[in-house]
């Protein structure tokens, strides 16, 4: 049977489609999902988890921004959210549990304490998580209204927007080639 | 302001007064503290420490039942003091009598060390290594001599005075306590078949 090749169709304007397609980019579409379904992992250690659980209770309501699955397994979230003061001695717990979630991750240090050390200025405390892990937003507050964590997340889920896939890709130690492993 | 009715209404059970305590612990060396505030505080030599404390847990008219705490003091920097420079002090409850008592010990810098009374109240290990952890005062004879608050690779003993309170140290790895926790497990009957290292996940 001889082969016939299929004749070159005219392009349709997507105009002319109406509703039937968008068109849009990969990280768009990879963002508008990341953004909307944050996982959370409370690292409470303080008051700010106090005020965490209100801003997940029904008042404020956490879930109006979709990021109301609080996990308590680092490998189940995405989010990590520091509430309250970091000692020396829990440094390397908060450092495991950073390195134990996968990759997309976003860090929200929570209060004066997680942010700083806040009022304990002395030989035990963490002057700042910032020294242990990478943050992406900060919250002041001692401790902050339950506004302060919505406009967190909220802020985040911005930044999340403008983030690439590219960009992720390179912070990592090395990246994943679909195949390449044994 | 009146005093609250519950503090005249109370009875001292069969409780010691001030001068019977002093009378009391008066074989062992043990005079009234200047600096005495509050109940009542006695130095005793370091020498007679747990002999005293013996007798105070187990005279059947002191019956101190329960070891409250024990508290380091660093005496250096402190105004017109040319005594040793720390202190341990001991505070004592009868329960039982409804009287309390401190005993405190003064402790050269040269010498920093005292009998352990880990045996006599089960408290007292903790209390112990929180004084060891913060102070450096030795207690011999103490079973576990670590570090309570503080972790395991902190170096010094950072309430005592000329120790820079914002000095930090970092710590790499945790203490996985395996020691503890294989002695608590044989303690209670359990047989540790490997108890050597973390199982990191």
């Amino acid at each position: 049977m001889a082969y016939t090749p299929v004749p070159a169709q005219p392009r349709v304007p997507e105009v002319n489609l109406g509703d039937a397609f968008v068109t849009t980019t990969v990280d768009a579409v990879v963002n508008w999902g990341r953004r909307n379904s944050l996982w959370p992992f409370p690292f409470g250690t303080a008051c700010c988890a106090i005020e965490f659980m209100g801003v997940v209770s029904s008042v404020f309501d956490v879930s109006r921004f979709g990021a109301e699955l609080v996990r308590f397994s680092p490998r189940q979230a995405d989010l990590l959210i520091i509430a309250g003061t970091v000692t020396y001695k829990q440094a390397p717990v908060l450092r495991r549990i950073y390195d134990q979630m996968c990759e997309p991750k976003w860090v929200i240090s929570a209060g004066a304490c997680a942010t700083s050390g806040g009022f304990y200025d002395c030989y035990c405390t963490v002057p700042g998580i910032d020294e242990i892990i990478p943050v992406d937003i900060y919250i002041a507050g001692c401790p902050p209204r339950p506004e302060a964590f919505l406009e967190a997340i909220v802020q985040l889920q911005g930044k999340i927007g403008q983030e690439r896939l590219r960009d992720r890709r390179a912070v990592g130690a090395a990246p994943v080639v679909a195949g390449a492993g044994a | 302001m009146s005093a609250p009715s519950h503090a005249a209404a109370a009875p001292l059970a069969a409780g010691l007064t001030r001068d019977e305590l002093i009378a009391a612990l008066a074989p062992f060396g043990a005079s009234v503290d200047p600096a005495d505030r509050w109940d009542l505080t006695l130095l005793v030599p370091r020498a007679q420490l747990r002999a005293a404390l013996t007798h105070l847990r187990d005279d059947a008219r002191l019956r101190c039942d329960t070891l409250l705490d024990i508290v380091g003091i660093d005496y250096l920097s402190y105004p017109n003091w040319t005594g040793p420079r720390f202190a341990v002090v001991y505070l004592l409850k009868s329960t039982a009598c409804r009287h309390r008592v401190r005993l405190k010990v003064l402790v050269e810098e040269d010498d920093a060390a005292l009998p352990s009374v880990h045996d006599l109240w089960l408290i007292a290990d903790w209390h112990e290594r929180e004084t060891w952890d913060q102070y450096g005062i030795v207690f011999q004879g103490h079973p576990n001599l670590k570090r309570l608050l503080n972790h395991h690779e902190f170096t010094g003993h950072p309430l005592r005075k000329d120790y820079p309170c914002q000095k930090r140290q970092k710590l790499s790895a945790n203490d996985p306590m395996l020691d503890q926790l294989t002695a608590r497990l044989r303690q209670r009957g359990w047989t540790v078949l490997d108890g050597t290292a973390e199982v990191r996940p």
